[in-house]
């Protein structure tokens, strides 16, 4: 059953001689449960499509179902809620607020949740926990590794349980062991969770462990690549 | 609720983990701001409060009683002084009597009549000098020589402003007598009568004409006037406490005897020159002319601090709207940095003023030639700026934050314009 279903995506960017056709017209679904990763050169479009799907951007023109909801019609607020409530991020610089600690940055979408403090307290570091970070609860981003950063970003993806996490470029800034790592935990995340994971990346040996690779080239798909 | 509590974690993590030189300076910036809106205005006025005050304790006290328009006496001043004594919430009250008179210093060494005699025409006053000095504290403002001793006669106390030396540039319009000190005699003129006194002291106050006129004993002063009537020119009253309200009350008392048909009754504020209440007036106008400038500044200051704060962090905001965050809880977080550094400046302002400054300009005031002038600052008109400079602090807060958020949400992300 498809979670996300995009029709005649696309997504132009200036105006008149000077308009650029990023993504034209791209149809694509999502399994529910399913990890597919999208891979493409730079400027192919990937994280582009990726942020119309993650309801980040709103597409010029086209439909994007994402858990039977008609998100190019929201509005802001709507947007916002459905972001926080259905969908987890995990972005290519880890993006955690440098002044809370790793604990707090995984509380902070719980909290805006409704969480009363103790329960997304106990939320977060059963999260924290889950990326293998034990004890780092209290340390300052600045205090962890790269690597660790990004972990802390996932665990603040996955800690309120969201139906699609998005990862755009997770390894980008990372090691090959802390690359490894990442990627292994974005796959746990999909086979024990069962959450629908999308994932951008350039990197082949990455995205060899999902279900399904989108390849793009030029704002179009032109391969979809079976890989389970 | 929810968007207060994500704003109060993410503010006050703000504020805890900045830079703490920083932070310190900012704080001084508003200290500064809310002592410029207190102490600016709160000094201007206290020039005028400084006068009014050494008038109210040096001159006519809580309460004067003065004769009616169409009288040159205070009328049955007997039956006034009866009264006033069964009156409890009067501490004191003190019956002067006055006369005009001419005050000659060189009467001994003046050889020839054509010489200018050192000479000057000036309000004698009677007083009974251990009354006066407690409603007054006359004594305290002795600066020469010594007060009266009770029960003494033949002894003058000269105001100050009728002496050469301590009118300097404005003694040939109002004219004074020349090298007098005390141990000097001199000899009082009124009407017909003339008398020797010896000077024992010399009174100066920057209050009302204190230090205009000389001072004797009251008997003395009757003995010389020739005057059989007890009628007074002033009766000055001090109450157990004074403010307005209570001073009226008092008043209301003597009017309910019918004291007014003798007398003009008026509380130390209805008797205030009206020029002293226009001048303080405009200088608290001036005042907080200059205190809102100072809000300009400071709010502009904050401003700048609040927008880079938020232009620097652009990503960031963007990555926690991207993750559900709400705009207001962002906001809220800048608006809390603002409200710290408003409040936060304005304790250590209100601790500045409350614990130091009022202290010490009431201890060393500034010495003006018209007044001492002291600190004014009334707690609600404290409390008025510092809410006037909190909201300005707050929206100074918001307006870069809410400018910052409304930015699109993936363009913040991609650091895009």
């Amino acid at each position: 059953m498809p979670i996300i279903k995009a029709t005649n995506i696309k997504r132009t960017f200036g105006e008149g001689d000077l308009t650029t056709h990023v993504l034209k017209g791209i149809d694509l679904t999502v399994e529910t449960g399913e990890f597919l990763a999208i891979m493409g050169k730079s400027g192919a479009g990937k994280s582009t499509l990726m942020y119309q799907l993650s309801v980040l951007d709103e597409p010029t023109e086209g439909e994007i179902i994402v858990d039977d909801v008609d998100v190019v019609q929201l509005n802001e607020h709507e947007r916002t809620s459905f972001r926080l409530n259905t969908l987890g991020y995990v972005f290519q610089n880890y993006a955690l607020v440098p002044d809370l600690s790793a604990e707090e940055n995984v509380m902070l979408p719980l909290l805006m949740r409704n969480y009363d403090w103790q329960t997304a307290k106990a939320m977060a570091r059963v999260a924290i926990d889950g990326v293998g970070l034990e004890g780092k609860y209290l340390n300052l981003p600045a205090e962890l590794s790269g690597g660790e950063q990004q972990r802390i970003s996932i665990a603040r993806a996955v800690a309120g349980k969201p139906k699609i996490l998005f990862a755009d470029e997770p390894t980008a800034n990372l090691d090959t062991v802390s690359g490894t790592q990442v990627i292994d935990l974005i796959a746990q995340v999909n086979r024990d969770e069962k959450q629908t994971v999308v994932m951008v990346t350039h990197e082949r040996e990455y995205a060899m462990g999902c279900d399904r690779i989108v390849h793009m080239r030029d704002g179009e798909v032109v391969d979809i690549e079976q890989l389970k | 609720m929810r968007s207060l509590r994500i704003g109060f974690l993410l503010g006050f993590r703000q504020i805890q983990r900045a830079n703490f030189w920083t932070t310190a300076l900012i704080i001084f910036v508003m200290t500064l701001t809310f002592l410029n809106l207190i102490a600016v205005s709160g000094i201007l006025v206290g020039l005028i409060a400084g006068s009014e005050r050494a008038v109210q304790e040096k001159s006519i006290g809580d309460i004067i009683i003065t004769p009616l328009d169409t009288e040159d006496k205070i009328l049955q001043t007997e039956t006034i002084r009866r009264t006033l004594e069964t009156i409890p919430e009067i501490s004191n009250f003190s019956v002067r009597y006055q006369s005009g008179g001419q005050i000659t210093a060189n009467y001994k060494t003046r050889r020839d009549l054509n010489d200018e005699p050192n000479a000057i025409g000036t309000s004698i006053v009677g007083i009974d000098p251990t009354v006066e000095d407690s409603v007054t504290k006359l004594s305290q403002s002795v600066v020469e020589g010594r007060y009266f001793i009770p029960g003494e006669s033949g002894k003058i106390i000269l105001g100050a402003l009728i002496l050469d030396r301590y009118t300097a540039g404005f003694a040939d319009l109002t004219g004074s007598l020349e090298e007098v000190f005390p141990g000097d005699t001199v000899r009082v003129s009124i009407g017909g009568a003339v008398r020797e006194f010896e000077v024992i002291g010399i009174v100066n106050a920057k209050a009302g004409d204190v230090a205009g006129q000389a001072y004797i004993p009251t008997q003395e002063l009757r003995r010389l006037s020739g005057s059989v009537s007890r009628n007074a020119d002033a009766i000055v009253v001090r109450l157990d406490d004074y403010t307005p309200e209570f001073a009226g009350e008092v008043k209301q008392i003597l009017l309910n005897q019918d004291l007014d048909e003798f007398a003009k009754i008026r509380t130390f504020d209805e008797a205030l020159p009206k020029f002293l209440t226009d001048i303080k007036q405009t200088f608290s106008i001036l005042g907080s002319l200059i205190g809102a400038i100072g809000l300009v500044v400071a709010s502009i200051t904050i401003f700048i601090i609040i927008f880079i704060n938020a232009i620097s962090r652009r990503q960031q905001i963007g990555i926690l709207k991207g993750i559900g965050i709400e705009r207001r809880a962002i906001e809220i977080a800048y608006v809390i940095q603002a409200a710290f550094y408003g409040i936060v400046g304005s304790l250590f302002g209100v601790l500045i003023t409350y614990g130091f400054l009022i202290g010490y300009f009431d201890r060393n005031p500034i010495d003006f030639p018209f007044s001492d002038g002291i600190l004014v600052a009334p707690p609600e008109e404290t409390l008025t700026r510092f809410l006037i400079l909190l909201v300005v602090t707050l929206l100074a807060g918001l307006l870069p934050a809410w400018l910052i958020v409304k930015q699109n949400t993936l363009n913040s992300i991609l650091g895009r314009k």
